[in-house]
């Protein structure tokens, strides 16, 4: 039954991600189109400068041919449906051609190459620091259930209201005024220094250099998630199995982590991965604060510099992540509840 | 629901409200936020910074950078505070050969420890007129300034600098009083003409700054040599200081408080449309997908699918990096993305309403789709809306702001992310320019707290499920 559940999720996923690549393709069409034919323009001309000893006229005849071949190879002479169906199929099977401007670390301007570096980065960073945020979330939410109403429970919960619209990037810029150029303690950007320590020092280097980027994601996230683990664990608190728990006198700790937390897995893994989501879809140009050379840094890169291609590449990648998110989801949301696969409609 | 039942169910909401004591915080920062908007333009102190807010000249003015005036009670040396004079002593005055002159006074009281940055005149001038600004000095002395004759057929604007047009004059003030070996290290063009005129006259003067305190009295002259053409008006002094306004300026001299304010009914208006719109959509998209259901209810939901599984920020940064929209068009692509936020749980509710024995009998009475959808179940279900309307407002805010930080925001138009971003440009978090780098985050996540007060309050009496017993 299972396998059932998670082919059917995973092939709506897939069918998702190629629908929205369709909308964002005929969305985008003319701005990609021009940047396409500025850059068969470019490629005309570097030819033509190689030839040597020509006359003006074969040149102009040999630019023409040139860019006529160009302009078939790329279906820029098809009618417009087609266009839009070509570029999408390009884009799904991950061919995002050349950026304008922005090169890899390796000098290459393959778009693909360029967001193959940066996703590692950005990943580790909200991972990780999704981890501390659970762990953090889910002791304190559980604290909170524990005295409903309690002083505690009372000052988080204003602290959860008070960040509830604070923008993260806002967060990270009052960090390094704080920790980089008041008490100095921390790099202000960048995955590690430059030039960059050999062996166990360039792990110690990069810990340095992801920390304070990882507080700052940290300190914001954990109080939303405390808040609502809070509200899902008060609603199991109340059931008859855990009151007949307390009675035998089960410790309270064991209550609490043993008994309560098991119950309340499924909608608290939904919501750490909801809020993982919500970084990505939320927060991610954060990275740009502390140059984090990750996705949210690339947009920063490209809206900067105009770069069209490297755009669109970084969205559609952005959008097949969030996707394989929702599909993950479900996905462990339907292993750790087994009503929720049998269950035809939702 | 008619007029009656509403305001039965607001005395109801009123009653349980006053109790919510973050609710009621959240409500009185709304007033003032509001407040704020109404009284624009007496609590602006550059009433055009919402149109002029990226014209240069309008700032020209003040000091670059500058801290705000209330650092002063934190530094054990006063800096002198950025002043306008708008107002003189106008007199008219004829001299023993029988010229008249037309001359504006203007007295600044200089008490703090260091000089001001800039000392600055505009008046308008008609005719041919040789015009003068001098100064008398608390110990006395009187230095001309500055001397030009000014010709125009039409009324045009002199601009005096003090640290520009005074430059020699003062040098000439300087020789009277300093050492030889002194002088011999400065020049006329190396000298800071403030740091000489509100110096005390000693030697040395050139080398440390003493603060001569007193009134200064700074006298623009004019001669009128043609009565019928002479035109002097609008003259004004403009003290120029090392602190300036309520929080400061920023590296294009603009007041950085007048940018909040003018930001503020923005940020009120993005959010407050934005999620207003969206919730509406959302819940009638519940009910009528909830009240329809089988294959509409089928298709509506695919269609919620689609708009649920794109992640906002980076289509919303993508949509302008292409289209470079204005306000209006992104607060219309904010609602195109928010309306899903508050569609599952009214097509739950809406779909234990369908069922009530009230829609059954309005429908045996022969009541249409319409009817029931607006009369019986909307009415039941846009109050438990409210909440999710006042949540969702901080992340509209804050989506614009992120747009904006980015540097795609509507150029015409002032907002607290593009303040930010021009904080993020001009490196002010290098340059430790904090005042330009909190106040408008500040600002936002106290706008966000507002709302998040609020819609928590409204979220606890209306869903009592939530409430802490």
């Amino acid at each position: 039954m299972y396998k059932w559940f998670a082919t059917k999720r995973i092939i709506k996923g897939l069918f998702m991600y190629a629908l929205l690549i369709f909308i964002m393709s005929a969305l985008f069409n003319s701005v990609v189109e021009t940047t396409m034919r500025s850059q068969i323009e470019e490629q005309v001309r570097l030819e033509s400068m190689k030839l040597k000893n020509t006359n003006t006229a074969a040149l102009q005849k040999f630019q023409n041919e040139r860019r006529e071949k160009l302009i078939k190879n790329y279906k820029l002479d098809r009618p417009i449906w087609e266009r839009i169906v070509y570029r999408a199929i390009d884009t799904i099977t991950f061919k995002f051609g050349k950026s304008t401007i922005i090169k890899s670390s390796q000098g290459e301007r393959d778009v693909l190459t360029i967001i193959a570096e940066a996703i590692p980065r950005s990943l580790i960073l909200f991972t990780v620091a999704a981890v501390f945020e659970i762990l953090f979330g889910i002791y304190l939410g559980l604290k909170k259930a524990q005295k409903p109403g309690g002083s505690l429970d009372k000052s988080t919960s204003l602290i959860t209201m008070i960040v509830y619209g604070m923008p993260t990037w806002w967060l990270a810029m009052i960090m390094i005024l704080f920790f980089v150029y008041t008490v100095k303690i921390f790099p202000s950007s960048g995955v590690h220094s430059v030039p960059a320590p050999e062996g166990f020092m360039y792990i110690l280097d990069m810990l340095w250099h992801t920390a304070l980027p990882l507080l700052t994601l940290v300190l914001i996230g954990f109080w939303g998630l405390a808040f609502v683990v809070r509200n899902i664990v008060l609603g199991i608190l109340q059931e008859d199995y855990i009151m007949a728990a307390r009675a035998r006198g089960i410790p309270e700790n064991s209550v609490l982590f043993g008994h309560t937390l098991r119950t309340a897995a499924p909608p608290l893994i939904t919501m750490s991965l909801l809020s993982l989501l919500g970084s990505i879809s939320g927060s991610i140009i954060f990275e740009g604060i502390f140059s984090w050379p990750g996705l949210g840094n690339l947009y920063w890169i490209a809206v900067q510099q105009n770069d069209i291609p490297v755009l669109m590449g970084d969205l559609a990648i952005t959008i097949g992540l969030y996707q394989a998110g929702l599909v993950i989801l479900d996905l462990t949301y339907g292993f750790l509840d087994p009503r929720i696969k049998v269950g035809g409609k939702a | 629901m008619n007029i009656k039942d509403l305001g039965f169910w607001f005395r109801d909401f009123w009653a349980e409200f006053k109790r919510e004591g973050s609710g009621l915080v959240g409500l009185a920062l709304l007033v003032i936020f509001v407040l704020i908007t109404l009284f624009e333009a007496p609590l602006l102190p550059f009433k055009e910074a919402n149109t002029r807010w990226r014209d240069i000249t309008y700032w020209q003015d003040n000091p670059t950078n500058a801290a705000p005036v209330w650092t002063n009670l934190f530094t054990p040396k006063k800096a002198a505070r950025t002043l306008n004079l708008n107002k003189g002593l106008k007199e008219t005055i004829t001299d023993t050969e029988g010229n008249s002159f037309v001359q504006e006074s203007f007295t600044y009281r200089f008490t703090a420890d260091k000089a001001p940055l800039d000392i600055i005149i505009h008046s308008t001038i008609k005719g041919s007129v040789p015009f003068t600004v001098l100064v008398e000095r608390p110990d006395g002395t009187d230095i001309q300034l500055f001397q030009k004759y000014i010709e125009s057929d039409v009324p045009t604007e002199v601009r005096f600098s003090l640290n520009n047009d005074s430059k020699n004059s003062l040098f000439a003030f300087l020789k009277l009083h300093e050492t030889s070996e002194n002088l011999s290290r400065v020049s006329s063009g190396s000298i800071r003409s403030t740091d000489i005129l509100f110096n005390k006259a000693r030697e040395g003067m050139a080398d440390s700054f003493e603060a001569l305190k007193g009134e200064y009295r700074f006298i623009v002259k004019a001669q009128v040599v043609n009565q019928e053409q002479f035109v002097m008006q609008d003259t004004r002094l403009v003290v120029t200081g090392s602190v300036s306004g309520i929080l400061g300026t920023d590296n294009m001299k603009r007041d950085i408080f007048s940018g909040l304010i003018a930001g503020l009914k923005w940020a009120l208006f993005i959010g407050l449309f934005t999620s207003a719109v969206s919730v509406l959509i959302g819940v009638f998209y519940g009910i009528i997908s909830a009240y329809y259901g089988g294959i509409v209810d089928t298709i509506m939901q695919f269609i919620y699918q689609i708009f649920v599984s794109i992640p906002l920020l980076p289509v919303l940064i993508v949509v302008s990096a292409v289209f470079k929209p204005s306000i209006w068009f992104l607060i219309g692509v904010m609602v195109i993305f928010f309306w899903p936020g508050s569609v599952m749980t009214v097509r739950s509710m809406a779909f234990q309403i369908k069922e009530e024995t009230y829609i059954e009998a309005a429908r045996a009475l022969g009541a249409g789709h319409r009817r029931i959808i607006f009369n019986h179940m909307a009415p039941l279900l846009i109050p438990y809306s409210f909440a999710s309307m006042a949540l969702s407002v901080p992340s509209a805010i804050v989506y614009e702001s992120s747009v904006s930080l980015l540097g795609l925001g509507d150029a015409s138009i002032v907002t607290w992310g593009q303040i930010l971003h021009d904080a993020m440009m001009g490196n002010a978090i290098l340059n430790g320019l904090w005042w330009w780098v909190i106040p408008p985050g500040l600002a936002i996540a106290i706008m966000g707290m507002t709302f998040a007060f609020l819609g928590f309050a409204m979220d606890r009496i209306l869903h009592p499920k939530l409430r802490t017993r």
